[in-house]
């Protein structure tokens, strides 16, 4: 057999490769049944919420119910039954903790499992996690020192009974209320997400990273992230997701919002891995996500690094409003599709400011029968005197079944503005890939090394922390998979 | 993806009518003329039913021509007409045109005169080209000025046929200019083109090429300098249905005042056309304050075994360059002609013709001086 | 014919030269020396007009004119010319197309008339014979795939094409084997003349063995800390830098 056919064979294993795919065992607080004016209340009462953001979220209920799905992406799924769903799940008895000794030890078991320590090996790693379980935060790490420093780092749901000027002074101002179906939806419904405010002058004493666990069946997961760096400021944030393996498809809608003020820097890293369905194309996480981040003060700069191996579907742009004069934005990416996942995901970045930059390195890896698109957008405006772009996006595919498909728009109406943008698609070089074995490489050691090299420049930009697990997740999706 | 088709042209204008139907005129709110909005463009005059002209002069020998508005269609026409391209605009043409011309180059025939043909006049009309196996011909077409006109061009290529077009369009500043054509290349067939557009208040060329056998070819390339208020729209999409087929793309665009150029590249490797090589590049300069430029290259792969490739550059004139050229005694305004000249020169290049070559060189010239 | 005086240049926000003197008499031959990031090139291109070099005090006199106060074409046409350390590729313009402009236009700003085709191509390949250009060269795009000696043999011969009265010559040896420096100096030499001053920029005293400078000065930190004879390259070759360096200018 030759190796294309022997490792094409091998893809049907995949599906076992998943090793987030177990349930925990625990009792929960779920919101009735489906979507309604009703639920929305509830939510906001069970999080104790103020008037206003109650009426916020009314608001973006209303708008919802007259707004269409869109249908622009190359994603293909069975209609989404919202009254089919649950809104609201959160473990019973995990009322406001104020240390990890009164987290229920089955949650922190739970993590532990994930490869999120929330104990003990957190402190060795000096990472501050906020984990959220389903639709609330059971867990935030290191506050106190954090608060040291003036970071605030707590639950959205906290951040709203504890900083309310805060949250009312830049919520929905980056992914406004009618943004988008998702973005207004999860304005309606959201239930925790992670909330960070870095102060004038200070540097994040350490790297901030939320947890993302999606349990409960039948259950959607809509968090909101807010993350506000005032001038002078810097804080970089990991985000990471994982969900029980099951035949039915779940919805995760989050809505993230980044701003930065004068020469403020905040760097978003996700490692995206959500339960992306079997072999068969059963089951996985919809991941309709809108990510944005807005550069609003001079000389700001906000850096998407994403790894996506997650989810059956994928619907995310992670993008930068470049507002402020001699902004910069960036979007590193690498996503990877299997079996019968697919992904329409890029970015946009959008010139408004003079001297602004932008930079996109998209990597797309598409194997068995999945679909993979990159769709970018870098609008330059007519005030953006002397911006630059630069994108280079790079496909891979591998095997005759899987589509790889770039989408780039490119709009510029300043004269002193500079776009490039360059594209490539190829396969995994057959010689490459001989090479490697003849040298003793086992297989799947081979194409993750090759692969890897391919995604070097993104991963390169993620913090050590995650590199490294980036790095083996990358050879994990795609075990089996080469052609 | 193969159409299954009705056998009669009577039919196959049923079917088109019902697809035209169910879109209306595009808007950008359509995502393929998101750039150009044609029915912002058109108002309140809409489309219409006028229809539009057409004029070959003096037939090479070797060329045969059928009117298409006139009954009793050959056997050719009836084979070809109607059967490629169901694009929006294609349809309305489709639906509105009673008439049109039909050409046909037989087996084998290589003419070496050049056929001219031109388009005028408003409203809808039809053309259909047919180059039989191993035939060769180089196409002239003029577009004339017309305050609105949809053509709708149908080519079929046999097997190891070779065409090459060429097509001018002057500048207008009142004239709406759609036209689409719709290509098939057979095997070996190969098909070059070259479009040169100076703009008009909407002006779109749209291209729908399916390479559908081994070692057909296509490379199209593309100028346009545009001042004003003048929108030019190049809009191609390449299909590799069969595996090695090569494809290439060059468009170069000068906007300048508040004029508008648009590209749009999409090339689909269908799956199991292994082999198939892509390769695409566009650029634009512009010269003012009040220029946009909108690329949008587009890939679409299914098949594993590729060579796909693109670029997109956006950009004004290399400030080393000028200041060289100006070092050595050459003034601004000339050493800015002598650099926006040489950055269409790779596409103006790709023109075998030589007459057409050095006519297109000439006019370019003539529109830089306005432009620059 | 050029006198330089108390020179300061900055590129954004740096200042490169801080203070340069320097008097050329027609029939002269200088040589600027200096280590890297002395402030050469940014020399060149103040003469030649560069945009984002800006002359913030002191004065360049060509002629008795102002040089700053004129467009690099029209110096080029008034017979400065920069031989550059980097000559730019512009694809798509042929090299005889280029030349046959490039010198009408500078005979056109004299107020003399255009050579035809014919008399152009008849005065390039007079002078590209010397200068071992190919006829194949010339039909190339200017400068594109162009090794370095045949970028830099080029830059000579439009030196020889265009006759300058100031001909600034920047790192003309640089990236040049032993027999393309001989060639390409050789070719500058032809050129010397009592009507023409040359400034030859450079970092090595080799070139300086066959274009033989009258005198030399030595750029350092953006001002001439040093000036002398042809033998004091020869000091330089053996001493260093440093050693002239650490003496006061």
């Amino acid at each position: 057999m030759s190796i294309a056919a022997e490792t094409k064979a091998q893809v049907a294993e995949i599906g076992d490769k998943y090793k987030y795919g177990f349930v925990t065992d625990i009792e929960m607080e779920m919101a009735p049944r489906g979507l309604s004016e009703g639920t929305v209340r509830y939510i906001s009462a069970k999080k104790g919420e103020p008037e206003w953001m109650l009426e916020w979220r009314l608001a973006a209920f209303k708008r919802w119910g007259a707004m269409k799905e869109p249908n622009w992406a190359r994603v293909h799924y069975p209609r989404i039954d919202y009254q089919n769903s649950y809104y609201y799940a959160a473990p019973k008895n995990t009322p406001l903790k104020q240390s990890l000794d009164e987290v229920d030890p089955k949650l922190l078991e739970t993590y532990k499992k994930l490869g999120i320590p929330l104990q003990e090996q957190m402190a060795l790693a000096g990472v501050a996690v906020d984990a959220v379980f389903d639709s609330v935060s059971v867990a935030t790490t290191f506050k106190a020192k954090l608060n040291e420093a003036g970071v605030i780092f707590c639950p959205i749901s906290e951040a709203i009974r504890d900083y309310p000027d805060l949250v009312k002074k830049y919520l929905g101002t980056v992914v406004p209320v009618t943004d988008n179906f998702f973005a207004t939806l999860n304005s309606a419904v959201f239930s925790d997400g992670t909330f960070v405010y870095v102060p004038k002058g200070v540097r994040c004493p350490m790297e901030l990273s939320t947890y993302f666990r999606i349990n409960a069946s039948e259950t959607g997961q809509f968090e909101r992230t807010l993350i506000v760096a005032d001038e002078g400021s810097y804080v970089s944030y990991l985000e990471g997701c994982t969900a029980p393996k099951r035949d039915e498809n779940q919805l995760h809608a989050a809505v993230v919002e980044l701003v930065a003020l004068d020469n403020a820097e905040i760097k978003y890293s996700t490692v995206q891995n959500w339960y992306p369905g079997d072999e068969n194309g059963l089951g996985g996480i919809f991941n309709f996500v809108t990510k944005r981040g807005d550069c609003r003060g001079k000389k700001s700069k906000i850096s998407w690094t994403q790894v996506e191996t997650g989810s059956a579907i994928t619907w995310k742009y992670p993008s930068c409003i470049l507002r402020g004069d001699e902004s910069v934005g960036e979007f590193y990416s690498i996503a990877i599709a299997n079996n019968y996942q697919q992904a329409d995901t890029g970015t946009k970045m959008i010139h408004l400011g003079a001297n602004t930059r932008s930079r996109i390195i998209s990597k797309g890896i598409s194997a068995g029968k999945a679909q993979n698109t990159y769709r970018g957008l870098v609008s330059i405006y007519g005030k953006a005197k002397n911006a630059r772009n630069y994108t280079q996006c790079d496909s891979l595919l591998i095997g005759g079944d899987c589509g790889a498909h770039t989408v780039p728009y490119i709009e510029s109406r300043n004269p002193t503005a500079r776009i490039e943008h360059e594209a490539t698609t190829s396969k995994i070089a057959e010689d490459q890939l001989f090479y490697c074995l003849a040298r003793g490489i086992p297989q799947d050691e081979a194409v993750s090394l090759i692969v890897n090299g391919f995604c070097k420049e993104v991963l390169q930009q993620l913090p050590m922390e995650f590199a490294v697990e980036a790095q083996k997740l990358v050879g994990i999706s795609l075990e089996g998979s080469v052609g | 993806m193969t159409l299954v088709l009705p056998s009669t042209i009577e039919a196959r204008k049923a079917e088109a009518a019902t697809i035209f139907g169910s879109h209306g005129v595009p808007t950008r709110r359509v995502e393929e003329w998101k750039y150009s909005d044609l029915k912002v463009a058109l108002g309140e005059a809409g489309i219409g039913t006028d229809q539009a002209l057409w004029q070959v002069d003096t037939l090479p020998d070797g060329v045969e021509m059928f009117d298409l508005s006139r009954n009793g269609a050959p056997d050719w026409v009836q084979k070809h007409f109607a059967t490629a391209g169901r694009n929006i605009m294609g349809t309305a043409s489709l639906t509105l045109s009673d008439g049109g011309v039909a050409l046909r180059i037989a087996k084998g025939a290589k003419i070496s005169r050049p056929l001219k043909l031109t388009f005028q006049g408003n409203g809808h009309v039809r053309g259909l080209l047919v180059l039989e196996d191993g035939a060769s011909l180089t196409l002239v077409e003029s577009v004339g000025i017309a305050d609105f006109r949809n053509v709708g061009f149908e080519i079929v290529l046999g097997e190891g046929a070779s065409l090459e077009h060429v097509r001018i369009s002057q500048q207008s500043a009142d004239a709406v200019l759609v036209e689409e054509a719709s290509l098939c290349i057979a095997a070996g067939a190969r098909y070059c083109a070259h479009f040169v557009g100076f703009g008009s208040k909407l002006s779109r060329m749209e291209l729908e090429i399916a390479l559908e056998g081994e070692g057909a070819q296509a490379h199209l390339s593309g100028v346009s300098v545009l001042d004003g208020k003048r929108h030019s729209d190049v809009t191609t999409h390449v299909i590799h249905r069969h595996g090695n087929t090569a494809s290439t793309q060059l468009f170069k665009h000068v906007a300048g005042g508040n004029a508008r150029a648009v590209y749009q590249g999409k090339v689909t490797v269908a799956k199991g056309a292994d082999g198939s090589d892509s390769h695409q590049s566009a650029k634009a300069l512009l010269l003012s304050e009040n220029a946009e430029a909108d690329l949008k290259p587009e890939l679409e792969i299914f098949a594993d075994d590729v060579k796909c490739a693109h670029g997109a550059a956006v950009g004004d004139l290399d400030a080393e360059s000028l200041f060289y050229l100006r070092a050595r005694g050459i003034p601004e305004a000339e050493a800015r002609g002598l650099l926006l000249q040489a950055f269409l020169e790779d596409a103006v290049a790709e023109i075998v013709n030589i007459d057409q070559r050095e006519l297109v060189r000439t006019e370019l010239l003539t529109a830089l001086k306005r432009v620059a | 014919m050029l006198e330089i005086k108390n020179l300061h240049v900055s590129v954004g926000d740096k200042e490169i030269l801080k203070g340069l003197n320097l008097s050329i008499k027609a029939g002269e031959v200088h040589a600027i020396m200096g280590p890297n990031g002395s402030g050469k090139s940014t020399l060149s291109y103040v003469l030649a007009g560069r945009a984002g070099y800006d002359i913030t005090e002191g004065l360049i006199t060509y002629n008795g004119e102002d040089l700053a106060a004129l467009a690099p074409e029209v110096r080029a046409a008034k017979g400065v010319f920069l031989a550059m350390q980097y000559p730019v590729e512009i694809p798509g313009v042929t090299t005889m197309m280029f030349l046959k402009t490039a010198l009408n236009s500078q005979r056109r700003a004299r107020g003399e008339s255009d050579l035809d085709a014919v008399a152009v191509l008849k005065l390039v390949r007079a002078k590209a014979k010397t200068l071992n250009v190919s006829e194949e060269m010339l039909k190339r795009a200017l400068n594109v795939g162009f090794s370095g000696g045949e970028k830099k043999r080029l830059e000579i011969l439009q030196m020889a094409l265009f006759e300058p009265k100031l001909a600034v010559l920047d790192e003309t040896d640089s990236g040049l084997d032993i027999d393309a420096l001989k060639l390409v100096a050789e070719g500058v030499n032809t050129l010397r003349a009592s009507s023409r001053a040359m400034l030859v920029i450079t970092h090595y005293q080799r070139l300086l063995d066959y274009i033989v400078p009258d005198r030399i000065h030595v750029l350092a930190r953006g001002k001439i800390v040093a000036e002398g004879g042809k033998e004091l390259a020869l000091e330089l070759e053996a001493k260093g830098y440093e050693h002239i360096l650490k003496e006061p200018a």
